[in-house]
């Protein structure tokens, strides 16, 4: 679609094709070119750029996340005493099943680190500030959603990797004061981890989690649009005013250019790196070491730390520091007043940044290396 | 800001040269940056409105003689869009371009309704009315499982002969019935640790005292006898609930290890090391003439310095 006006001057003779006929039935009845013009026609301060590709990535990754999931349910059994012989079937029987899931699998971890793409580049470039504070919250109410979305999906395979992950999981959401106990025994479906914690978190995983991630998304979208991309951090309005362009056709091409990386990306761990269960699960795992999903185990380390030992440090390690954490995240945009954008002005921000991503690849590697003295 | 109307004539200092046919918006300031005259059959001007002087009801009143205005380039309708085409946010808030009010009437009935307050306030409490005797039956619906209470069968996990060394952890790996809601009765793996202690370490570990374990109404179910060689603890870390392995560690010499964050243990079950806020739990434990070790399957929450017990 160009952002030309339709002219109402038609060649006379010009007979309109079956298609077009259909393009213009619907048209008269919901204003689709109204519409379409308005999804493509929306202005880019300061133009497209390859910084912006992570949401429409996001979005891509999930449809591709509902795809393959969908399909994953035709054979998958959430049951314990099928839940892991369903898995196995898809992996080893059921034509490119291996692929398949291969794909959902590796596609949630591409997931978790583009969303911390998208969140460190609204973080750097400035763009939670006023007037997008709701949107920053919608986005991090989506940032739980998608974590959920690996902790539930990482039990349904009910491999021994599945169990101790939940076991441990739902122990470290027990340390939660007064409530603890009920959350934990509620996901759990009881006491310990069995058929109704199964029930329960493919329940979370296929539906819950699914309808609530799709109205955020659409409400982040639509807060999106209402307060209008916040453009880069620094230029003067004449510059930025030079430099814009609309969201189509430039940035949709490099949006279309970064998911079709992403699809390759992912294609290429699932052919490469293809999921392997362990044994079935069951409370005694043998000689298996207990992991999270990598990207939790930055996460895993710092609970080894000797400051969150004992009851209390207990509290300290698995409730207050993430939830402080999240708390500082929500009210960064109202704590944060200052209308400066430019990460370069803002030294507190740039290094807090750089403090936390240095502290993730350190506890993550330090987790890996920790594996070696385990044996 | 002058708010020029559609329609409006256009006059040059000179004379009348045609009408406002459209306007032009800015995108950043969403303030009216031209307007498009119509110039009586000569074709349209984009004419910008540092031209315009005054605006009043029908009329625009440029700055400039009609003869500037007419040497102005062609309006080029094909570099704009029109504003339902193009998404930019309250575009059109503060502009008043149209020729009047566009009005549709109030149908009769919904003229001079009173009471609309109490009709708002009357579709909230219908709605909680739904919502109310909903609720409370949803939570209980999803609650049924979570509570279950204490099976205190003993289990046989395996034969003391097993156990060639003592103050050593040895791992007896059992089977346990277990009956979920509607499943079908199945096995799950499990397994205790069971170490013969020296005198000595049993005199660490009971200090001069039985251990008694009671049941929920806090009747004593069994006793631990403190001189019993024999000591079973829960296969789960009350770290956070893995499962802890017997290892040679390098500084602390044999132990038991959780390879999840690191626990240590003693033979004992007392922490040495690591973020563990207690140490192992022991498990109600008895052993047969023939040596048949015995236990009641019991296990407590982790993460806490007293022991709650859960299954």
């Amino acid at each position: 679609m160009d952002s030309k006006h339709s002219s109402p001057a038609t060649i006379p003779d010009h007979q309109p094709s079956t298609i077009e006929k259909l393009v213009a039935f619907l048209d008269e009845r919901v204003g689709l070119k109204e519409m379409q013009a308005k999804m493509l026609n929306e202005p880019i301060p300061g133009g497209s750029r390859w910084a912006y590709v992570f949401g429409s990535i996001l979005l891509f990754i999930f449809a591709m996340q509902a795809l393959t999931g969908t399909l994953l349910m035709f054979y998958y059994v959430p049951t314990t005493d099928h839940a892991y012989d369903s898995t196995q079937y898809i992996i080893h029987d059921v034509d490119y099943g291996w692929f398949l899931l291969g794909y959902h699998f590796w596609g949630s971890s591409a997931m978790v680190v583009c969303v911390v793409a998208h969140m460190s580049q609204v973080f750097l470039w400035g763009a939670y500030k006023k007037p997008r504070e709701l949107l920053w919250l919608v986005g991090l109410a989506l940032f739980g959603i998608v974590i959920t979305f690996g902790f539930t999906g990482y039990l349904l395979p009910w491999d021994q990797r599945a169990f101790w992950a939940t076991t441990v999981g739902v122990e470290i959401l027990d340390k939660t004061p007064v409530i603890g106990d009920f959350i934990a025994r509620f996901l759990k479906g009881g006491p310990t981890p069995g058929q109704m914690t199964l029930s329960r978190f493919f329940v979370l995983h296929v539906m819950i989690l699914p309808a609530a991630l799709m109205a955020l998304a659409g409400l982040h979208l639509f807060l999106f649009r209402v307060a209008a991309p916040a453009g880069p951090f620094s230029g003067t309005t004449e510059e930025i005013k030079a430099k814009t362009d609309y969201f189509f056709p430039r940035q949709i091409w490099k949006d279309m250019v970064g998911m079709a990386f992403v699809f390759a990306g992912i294609c290429a761990l699932a052919l490469w790196e293809p999921v392997v269960l362990l044994d079935q699960a069951a409370p005694d795992p043998g000689e298996y070491h207990p992991e999270p999903e990598w990207y939790f185990l930055f996460y895993f380390q710092l609970l080894r730390l000797k400051i969150f030992a004992g009851e209390f440090g207990q509290f300290l390690g698995a409730v207050a520091l993430p939830v402080a954490f999240m708390a500082l995240l929500v009210a960064l945009p109202f704590i944060d007043k200052d209308p400066e954008r430019n990460i370069f002005k803002r030294p507190i921000a740039l290094i807090s940044w750089i403090a936390i991503m240095v502290f993730i690849v350190l506890f993550t590697i330090a987790s890996v290396i920790n594996r070696e003295f385990l044996d | 800001m002058l708010q020029p109307k559609l329609k409006s004539k256009v006059r040059c200092t000179d004379l009348d040269i045609g009408e406002v046919s459209k306007v032009v918006l800015d995108p950043l300031s969403h303030e009216i940056s031209h307007i498009v005259v119509s110039m009586n059959g000569n074709g349209e001007r984009q004419v910008a409105m540092g031209h315009v002087q005054a605006v009043t009801e029908d009329l625009v009143q440029l700055g400039a003689p009609s003869h500037d205005i007419l040497a102005l380039p062609p309006f080029k309708r094909e570099d704009y869009v029109t504003t339902h085409e193009v998404e930019i946010s309250h575009l059109e808030d503060n502009i008043h371009v149209t020729p009047g009010e566009v009005l549709v009437p109030l149908p009769d009935l919904e003229k001079n309704v009173k009471r609309r307050t109490f009709f708002m306030n009357f579709t909230h409490v219908i709605g909680f009315l739904i919502g109310l005797p909903i609720a409370f039956p949803i939570l209980r619906f999803l609650m049924k499982p979570m509570y279950a209470d204490f099976d205190n069968q003993w289990l046989n996990v395996g034969n003391v002969s097993q156990i060639k060394k003592e103050d050593v952890g040895v791992q007896f790996e059992y089977k346990k019935k277990v009956k979920e809601v509607y499943m079908p009765e199945y096995e799950v793996e499990k397994n205790v640790w069971v170490v013969r202690a020296t005198p000595e370490l049993l005199e660490k570990v009971y200090q001069g005292k039985d251990e008694e374990f009671r049941d929920a109404k806090g009747k004593v179910l069994w006793t631990n006898k403190k001189e019993i060689p024999y000591i079973a603890f829960s296969g789960k870390c009350p770290h956070l609930g893995c499962a802890y392995k017997w290892r040679n560690h390098k500084a602390l010499g044999p132990v038991f290890l959780c390879p999840c964050h690191l626990s240590i243990y003693s033979a004992g079950g007392n922490v040495l090391d690591g973020p563990a806020p207690r140490g192992l739990d022991a498990l109600p434990l008895r052993v047969s003439a023939g040596g048949e070790v015995e236990i009641i399957d019991m296990e407590f929450k982790a993460g806490t310095k007293a022991q709650v017990r859960i299954v």
